[in-house]
């Protein structure tokens, strides 16, 4: 057993993932992540720095990425404002790297020690053109450390930014984590390419034959020459305009996570026979429904909860399913207006009600009195 | 004329896309004459150019690697790349960015920070005075009286001297050059052999919009950048500083030296709870208030029992009051607020008047017990207070920890000898901690009861 917070334990993940960069710029509530990695990353055999802004530290982490090496970087929402700019960069040049968004309250600077649920909409819509990004999102400290080494391989193995969600209540609170029941998910590590491999093809950056392949990953400095840009390309890296192949790589860059979905999904289905009742939540919030799940069933009722690892993409035939058998669903996050539930509306069957809140948790006292 | 000799750098036979005149093939050219001239395999070039004109050039560069970055962001990728190429791969790669002046503005910290940790990246700013890509506008680097698209009566600002800002950033090469001079190629190679950052402003004319606007003819690059007070030649050239990856692995050992291996527990079932209890703490910052919650929650897991700890600060962190919201369970804690407080422990006048400004008082009901400092004004209103002399008898910054080793041993969670162990590694001696009188206050006061 230990006393670790959901960022420390995040940290710790990512090192047990092989991230071997960090770059840091401090923001509360995700500071400690970066205190971690300064801390704990060069015993690793990684290096950690300090960036001047969180601008820098998405883009050093890219650089690092390219150069052949996992890396991760963490923020808030205000930080998180700022590296929309490069997580695009890292979407269309296809550089794995893994993005911590430990939520706070917004808009804007908001509440720096506050919690919140408010950056959903935000994470999932930085792209233009509304590529997805996966996200996950623990729901304790134990996750923490499970979901960020996932959040690594996802990156891996499609080539993609990856953001791990979190928040405040998860990030900053210390509880006991019981290592002998940490799940150590198979490692995908970084499989850099070079000429002289043995089992060295025909190669292009950007190229597939079918959608479901993904290139190859070569570093800047092999013995294979990158062409890497932020602007729309053909196979080979070089900027083009609107030919058929350059927009089919578009495409592909959206193609290649939805012919994945199906192994994107991680979802915790607490489901009781003739429920009436239904609670999707996540994060800190999945916490207090299983709290109000656990009082509820003792006085009585019946009712199921669905906890969402797995964000984005959608994990739809979970939550279709999980739907069809319940008669109302609650959806209960901490922001205004129901940011998740507006995304899954259409899969809930117009059984859906918000429970909404900010500047606090919510209390399960406020989602039992919504069970019926 | 445009046509590029075949090289080893350059993509043979490759047209410049650039207008007749323009700065940026000879800039170019020139860059490939410096990788030849220091015998540099391909492989370990990369070039990183921006947004503009200038970004155009790594489609010319076909046999190094090339990233193309977002607007102003070359730098920053440039030191993502060379800082792992340095401290985590083989120390090869020579990084050079190339920039024009509106993106070095853009990214001007970037190159400032480059600049800074000294990290082994050349930035070449290809400064034509303005943005030319999108229609001639005028840029930061845009020389007071020049004209342009959208500074029609002349520039109305002095130009930024970049070399300066390199300079007060205490970058060791720095140069500013014309396109045209005729060392470019060996100062160019000169800055890319620098080991750490170098920059060069290479000056040079957009023929199609600086040219047609402004009278300039022979010397006028040179006379533009005096008359702005920049200096021309070869500005800084410094290897005292050491570049940031062979100061890095010192650093990082040494620091490494004084990190305390991570902390794990072997609990022992033994605590007298059958229901979670939710703890709130509060004092004054620097008191201990966080840490000493840290010491119950240590013993506690040490008990085999559950916990939660959520610490608040005011954002000043050194002053006012420090929080932590304690919850202890025999079982696995789902949610983490304490919305009824069993016990609330005030340790100073902050602490009191954090609980008030937060409403906790709003979270306590009849069967919470109050152990608070007796110093504190608290008109009990039918709660159950118990007023000691914490700060008298424990000294203000052990106050917290006090009264949570007073809890500990009266209400009997868990055994108190948890909590004394953990005390006593921290200071030497459990016996030592307090004042003799609080020994005797506790020993009188606390007769073990189960909760």
């Amino acid at each position: 057993m230990a006393l670790r917070s959901g960022n420390q334990m995040v940290a710790e993940g990512a090192i047990k993932a092989g991230c071997k960069f960090f770059a840091g710029y401090p923001i509360t509530p995700a500071s400690g992540i970066y205190k971690g990695m300064i801390d704990m990353l060069p015993l690793g055999g990684g290096v950690a720095v300090s960036s001047p802004d969180e601008i820098s530290a998405l883009a050093y982490c890219v650089g690092a990425s390219m150069r052949g090496f996992k890396a991760m970087t963490a923020t808030s929402g205000p930080g998180w404002a700022l590296m929309i700019e490069t997580v695009q960069y890292a979407l269309i040049t296809e550089t794995p790297v893994v993005i911590c968004v430990v939520q706070r309250l917004g808009p804007s600077t908001g509440g720096a020690t506050q919690g919140g649920q408010g950056d959903i909409l935000i994470t999932e819509f930085a792209s233009s053109g509304g590529y997805t990004i996966p996200v996950l999102y623990p729901t304790n400290a134990k996750e923490c450390y499970e979901l960020t080494a996932l959040a690594f391989n996802w990156a891996e193995k499609l080539r993609s930014p990856v953001i791990l969600l979190s928040d405040k209540e998860v990030g900053m609170t210390i509880e006991s984590v019981d290592y002998s029941s940490l799940n150590e998910p198979a490692l995908i590590n970084r499989h850099n390419i070079h000429k002289t491999d043995l089992d060295f093809k025909e190669w292009t950056m950007y190229g597939f034959d079918s959608p479901d392949m993904i290139a190859k990953f070569a570093p800047v400095g092999g013995d294979i020459k990158v062409t890497a840009t932020g602007s729309a390309h053909n196979s080979e890296g070089n900027l083009k305009k609107n030919d058929v192949e350059t927009i089919s790589i578009l495409k592909h860059l959206e193609e290649k996570i939805q012919i994945h979905k199906d192994e994107l999904v991680l979802v915790k289905e607490d489901l009781e026979d003739n429920a009436a009742t239904l609670i999707i939540s996540f994060g800190i919030t999945a916490r207090t429904v299983m709290e109000a799940v656990k009082e509820a069933r003792l006085a009585g009722k019946k009712v199921s909860a669905l906890t969402i690892h797995s964000m984005f993409p959608i994990p739809e035939k979970e939550i279709m399913k999980c739907t069809s058998a319940a008669r109302r669903v609650i959806v209960a996050e901490e922001n205004i207006g129901g940011q998740y539930r507006k995304l899954i509306r259409h899969l809930l069957m117009g059984k859906e009600i918000g429970i909404n809140k900010i500047g606090g948790m919510i209390s399960p006292k406020e989602i039992i009195e919504r069970i019926v | 004329m445009n046509i590029v000799d075949p090289c080893s750098y350059m993509t043979q036979g490759a047209v410049m896309p650039f207008c007749k005149g323009c700065g940026h093939s000879n800039i170019l050219k020139r860059i490939n004459e410096a990788l030849s001239l220091l015998n540099l395999d391909p492989k370990d070039v990369c070039l990183v150019t921006d947004i503009g004109c200038i970004g155009l050039a790594d489609a010319l560069f076909d046999k190094v690697h090339t990233v193309h970055t977002t607007h102003g962001r070359s730098t920053a990728f440039a030191t993502g790349i060379a800082l792992a190429d340095k401290i985590l791969a083989e120390k090869k790669l020579k990084t050079i960015v190339l920039i024009g002046d509106g993106g070095s503005m853009i990214g001007l910290l970037h190159i400032v920070n480059a600049a800074l940790i000294n990290v082994d990246v050349t930035v070449i700013v290809a400064n034509n005075f303005l943005f030319g890509m999108t229609g001639g506008q005028q840029s930061s680097l845009t020389p007071e009286h020049f004209v342009t698209q959208t500074s029609p009566f002349g520039s109305l600002t002095p130009s930024l001297d970049i070399c300066a800002v390199a300079e007060a950033s205490k970058g060791g090469f720095i140069a500013r050059k014309t396109s045209t001079d005729k060392d470019l190629t060996d100062v160019i190679a000169w800055a890319v052999a620098h080991n750490g950052f170098s920059i060069i402003e290479v000056l040079e004319l957009c023929t199609e919009h600086a040219v047609k606007r402004n009278d300039l003819k022979g010397n006028s690059l040179t006379d533009l950048a005096e008359t702005e007070g920049h200096k021309m030649g070869i500005i800084k050239e410094s290897v005292e500083r050491k570049e940031f990856s062979r100061k890095y692995s010192d650093d990082a050992k040494s620091h490494m030296a004084k990190i305390k291996p991570a902390k794990f527990i072997e609990p022992k079932l033994e605590h007298n709870l059958s229901r979670p209890i939710g703890i709130v703490i509060s004092g004054s910052a620097g008191e201990r208030i966080q840490s000493s919650a840290g010491f119950l929650c240590e013993a506690a897991v040490n008990c085999g029992l559950y916990i939660t700890q959520k610490n608040d600060n005011p954002v000043t962190q050194g002053s006012g009051f420090s929080l932590s919201e304690v919850i202890i369970s025999p079982c696995e804690i789902n949610y983490t607020g304490v919305d009824i407080a069993d016990y609330v422990i005030i340790a100073s006048e902050d602490g009191m008047k954090e609980l008030i400004n937060q409403n906790v008082f709003d979270r306590v009901n009849n069967d919470t017990i109050f152990i608070i400092d007796e110093s504190i004004s608290f008109s009990s209103n039918g709660f159950n207070v118990l007023s000691l002399p914490l700060r008298k008898s424990c000294g203000n910054d052990k106050a917290a920890l006090g009264a949570i080793n007073y809890f500990v041993k009266k209400y009997n969670p868990f055994p108190h000898n948890r909590l004394k162990d953990i005390v006593a590694k921290k200071y030497e001696k459990y016996e030592g901690v307090f004042k003799k009188e609080y020994y005797k206050l506790v020993n009188a006061d606390t007769e073990a009861g189960k909760i």
